[in-house]
């Protein structure tokens, strides 16, 4: 793939071998580009998973001793030790990936209380010791890792802007013109990533914005009246906001196909297959297909000025199948396309976390219900969602929470009995339980659901969408501990 | 699924919960027929699917200590009983003391514990190296430990509970909120569920954090009220702590599940109220606690944080009984560790239902004991 040797070079480990990279890459990138596409397996099955911008569980590795550390959030540097999570006895010989060859319907349900486990007594202990060891997923922190509290901030503001991409800035702009304080937050290291990437000019922040970049807002509390952030950079302390206002600027995701294969390496969202083009001037695949709900063209044209050779383009409805075994290797739409990777721009969705924890009430069931007064939203978090293709009869292979691994054959086992309950199915498969905390599995959990039954997707209500889904630490919370006073 | 609600039922049980479930289960192998289970919210949507899935047999007083002494050996034999495996696993459970005040009171508690035949005893430094090797030592003073304690996971649970129920042919519905209770002189003899009457023989209350709202109904008093407490779940890794634990002074209690999260809950000094969302403070004094009693969690990532809801009665020990100002009105309420004594609360609710057998580890939860004996005291709850 692409290499560019202008730039300084510095060399990481991977499960014990030297990688060589580019300064500024981040170790994801850095792999990709070295063309290691597995990054991670999927806990149960051990399906290969890699950098795709949908899925964090598929860039979660263990990084100079600390378990489950996001590669794509992680710059390269000069001795970085890096190991796959997930396997057994090591990564280099890794007898749990011959998991992907048990039947899926072995681990139907959790494979912690599978059909054949032993009800009790020794024999369940010892099982019980074994699933815990293959759940766990990664060992727990060297020992020698025992940081302090994350010393915290209160950041009161009378406009709280979340989402750095163009409209947040103007938004955030047009506020500080007004004579407000303003704070914008964005997961971004720097501001309005994918606008760059695909090519947009963005106007400048203005100097009077308070930036905090590369921080994940995750939580909102007391109604809007108290919002929590995290920078993803562990070392650095969690913000607690007393917003008067806040701005939604949120955009929108891709959400990925919901097809057979669409966890297997090679699959990216339009975010990162730009950002691995633009920024890191590596190629998604050497032959690229790319589908969407409209945005397509655009894009794999973005894509080909960059000099990704796009060997597709289509809508996302027409796509039957990915296939390969470790990483895409052809797509099913209409013909065979043989393409090493699958863009996929659209459909568009809002991520609900925060508009569901600001707006949920209810005594049995938390329901979105409208935002508060003291909410808006602009740019592409206030246009419409688009809907999930899902046919009623999915391969019952396909993948719906690889964090879990959930198939589409477990949630038809339950929903053929009668099971049509969002949050049950939840509990009984775990779908959504894992490191996205049901963005986006439960868009597509959902479209599934609705499919199946001949019912309208928004007709179903959501399962509940709770904080902080892993953005902050557990040293970066105790730093809030002076902060932020119990509700009297 | 849709069938419509009968209009009589020999046993009307309002709440789908553990407790609710448990008095089904314990009243079939009791013999009774005819159960209906009425629940207004979803299945595992209440406490029972949101409680930190501890249990153990050993406290400070005689009077829980019996009881829960009962819900082990309960618990012991539940998976062989439902059919059904609930994952109970006796991994043990350590309480752990900081302070002197604390620890004098674990040394009482053992000697309740011996008289009632709990096998527990103090921990020496070398045992909290073997059983606890992640644990911050320097915090420790002391540390009691229950090898017959442990955990089962909810959702292993109360899956085994439904399938048993309506494997025998117990009406449960969810998503059906009662609207009355009728009652006919000195007798309850009916729920209403909108204009739909259901006569029953017998009514058990099992509610969780909205019994105060079923005694209304009825217009009986019931001591306690409704008020959430939170949990949160960190990253899944692989083993770090073995047996379940409660620190008594911090106020804080949790375990490592069978699928690697650390999930775990506390206290803080907020105003009671009834909510399902969540704030900050738990949160954070649940990471303080969690770096400082075990620091190799502290860049361990925070999964999800939750709130549920029961019911606090004035002493946090349960309301258990027929309610002595309405006949045929039983409670099993006011539990703050519901999920673990919610086998010895069906089995000695149903006991008295079906036979009129009062045990006398019962008696002492009855539901008018502060008007005739007082709260009952017990020092080893991690509540305040």
């Amino acid at each position: 793939m692409s290499h560019d040797n202008q730039q300084a070079e510095v060399t990481f480990l991977w499960n014990g071998a030297p990688i060589r990279a580019r300064q500024g890459d981040c170790v994801a990138a850095a792999l990709w580009r070295a063309g290691i596409t597995t990054l991670a397996r999927s806990r149960k099955i051990h399906r290969p998973l890699g950098y795709s911008g949908s899925y964090p569980t598929g860039v979660l590795a263990r990084v100079n001793g600390r378990p489950n550390v996001r590669l794509d959030q992680v710059s390269v540097q000069d001795g970085l030790v890096v190991e796959m999570q997930n396997t057994w006895p090591s990564p280099r010989f890794d007898l749990l990936k011959l998991a992907q060859f048990l039947p899926p319907k072995l681990v139907y349900g959790g494979f912690e209380h599978g059909a054949w486990m032993p009800k009790t007594g020794p024999a369940y202990r010892f099982a019980e010791r074994a699933m815990a060891n293959l759940a766990g997923v990664a060992r727990p922190a060297d020992v020698t890792i025992q940081p302090s509290p994350i010393p915290g901030e209160r950041v009161a503001v009378d406009c709280l802007v979340v989402g750095g991409g163009p409209a947040g800035i103007s938004e955030a702009n047009r506020r500080a013109r007004l004579g407000e304080t303003v704070a914008l937050v964005t997961r971004g290291d720097r501001l309005a990533r994918f606008a760059t990437a695909a090519g947009a000019a963005v106007e400048p922040l203005s100097p009077q914005v308070r930036l905090f970049a590369g921080m994940e807002l995750f939580g909102v509390y007391r109604d809007g009246a108290l919002m929590v952030g995290a920078p993803h950079d562990n070392r650095r302390g969690a913000v607690a906001f007393d917003p008067r206002g806040t701005v939604l600027a949120t955009g929108r995701r891709s959400i990925p196909p919901l097809v057979r294969g669409n966890q297997l390496p090679g699959v990216f969202d339009a975010h990162s297959a730009l950002q691995l083009a633009a920024v890191h001037r590596v190629m998604p695949g050497r032959r690229v297909s790319v589908v969407g709900t409209g945005a397509e063209t655009e894009l794999a044209d973005r894509l080909v000025s960059l000099g990704v050779d796009v060997v597709h383009r289509g809508p996302v409805e027409e796509l039957v199948e990915i296939t390969g075994r470790s990483r895409v290797t052809a797509i099913r739409a209409g013909a065979e396309i043989r393409c090493d990777a699958v863009v996929h721009a659209g459909p568009w969705r809002i991520d609900p976390s925060l508009g569901f924890q600001a707006s949920g009430e209810g005594m049995f069931q938390m329901l979105a219900r409208p935002l508060p007064d003291t909410m808006s939203v602009v740019g592409a978090a206030a246009l419409d969602n688009e809907r999930v293709h899902a046919r009623k009869h999915l391969h019952p292979g396909t993948l719906i929470c690889p964090c879990m691994d959930v198939t589409a054959g477990e949630l038809y086992c339950h929903i053929d009995e009668g099971e049509t309950d969002p949050e049950v199915l939840k509990r009984l498969t775990s779908c959504g339980m894992g490191t996205c905390q049901g963005f986006p599995c439960w868009e597509h959990m959902l479209a599934l659901l609705a499919a199946r039954i001949g019912v309208e997707p928004e007709a179903i209500a959501r399962p509940t969408h709770r904080p902080p889904r892993r953005s902050i630490t557990v040293a970066q919370a105790a730093g809030l501990a002076a902060l932020v006073e119990p509700d009297r | 699924m849709n069938k419509p609600l009968p209009k009589r039922a020999a046993v009307v049980i309002i709440g789908g919960g553990v407790q609710g479930l448990s008095v089904a289960f314990n009243l079939i192998e009791q013999g009774q027929r005819d159960i209906l289970v009425l629940d207004a919210g979803y299945w595992q949507g209440g406490a029972s699917g949101r409680n930190g899935t501890l249990i153990r047999p050993g406290f400070a007083s005689v009077a829980w200590t019996e009881l829960f002494v009962l819900t082990v050996n309960e618990w012991r034999s539940w998976s062989k009983r439902l059919g059904e495996n609930v994952m109970f696993t006796q991994r043990g459970y350590s309480v752990v003391s900081e302070v002197e005040k604390s620890e004098a009171m674990l040394l009482e508690g053992l000697k309740v514990q011996k008289s009632l035949g709990v096998n527990s005893w103090m921990l020496s430094r070398r045992e909290i190296d073997d059983l606890l090797p992640a644990i911050n030592k320097s915090r420790v003073r002391a540390v009691q430990h229950q090898p017959e304690g442990g955990v089962a996971p909810h959702h292993a649970v109360m899956k085994g509970l439904l399938a048993f129920c309506q494997r025998n042919g117990v009406d449960v519905r969810y998503r059906t909120a009662i609207s009355g209770v009728e009652r006919t002189g000195p007798r309850v003899s009916a729920v209403l569920v909108g204009d739909h009457r259901i006569e029953a023989d017998c009514v058990v209350a099992c509610a969780g954090p909205n019994n105060p709202d079923i005694a209304a109904m009825a217009a009986v008093p019931l001591n306690g009220f409704g008020m959430r407490i939170e949990a949160m779940a960190l990253e899944p890794t692989r083993p770090l702590i073995k047996p379940a634990i409660a620190l008594i002074d911090s106020l804080a209690y949790f375990h490592q599940t069978s699928r690697g999260e650390v999930v775990g809950g506390t206290e803080v000094p907020e105003t009671p109220r009834m909510s399902l969302k969540v704030d900050v403070p738990v949160m954070v004094q649940m990471a303080k606690v969690y770096l400082e009693m075990f620091p190799q969690l502290g860049e361990v990532r925070i999964l999800r944080h939750w709130a549920g809801q029961f019911h606090a009665s004035s002493d946090y020990a349960p309301l258990l009984g027929e309610h002595p100002d309405l006949k045929d009105l039983w409670f099993s309420a006011g539990w703050s560790y519901g999920f673990a004594g919610a086998p010895a609360a069906g089995k000695l609710l149903a006991e008295a239902i079906a036979r009129g057998r009062i045990d006398h580890r019962m008696k002492p939860f009855a539901l008018d004991r502060f008007e005739k004996t007082g709260p009952i005291a017990e020092g080893g709850i991690v509540l305040a």
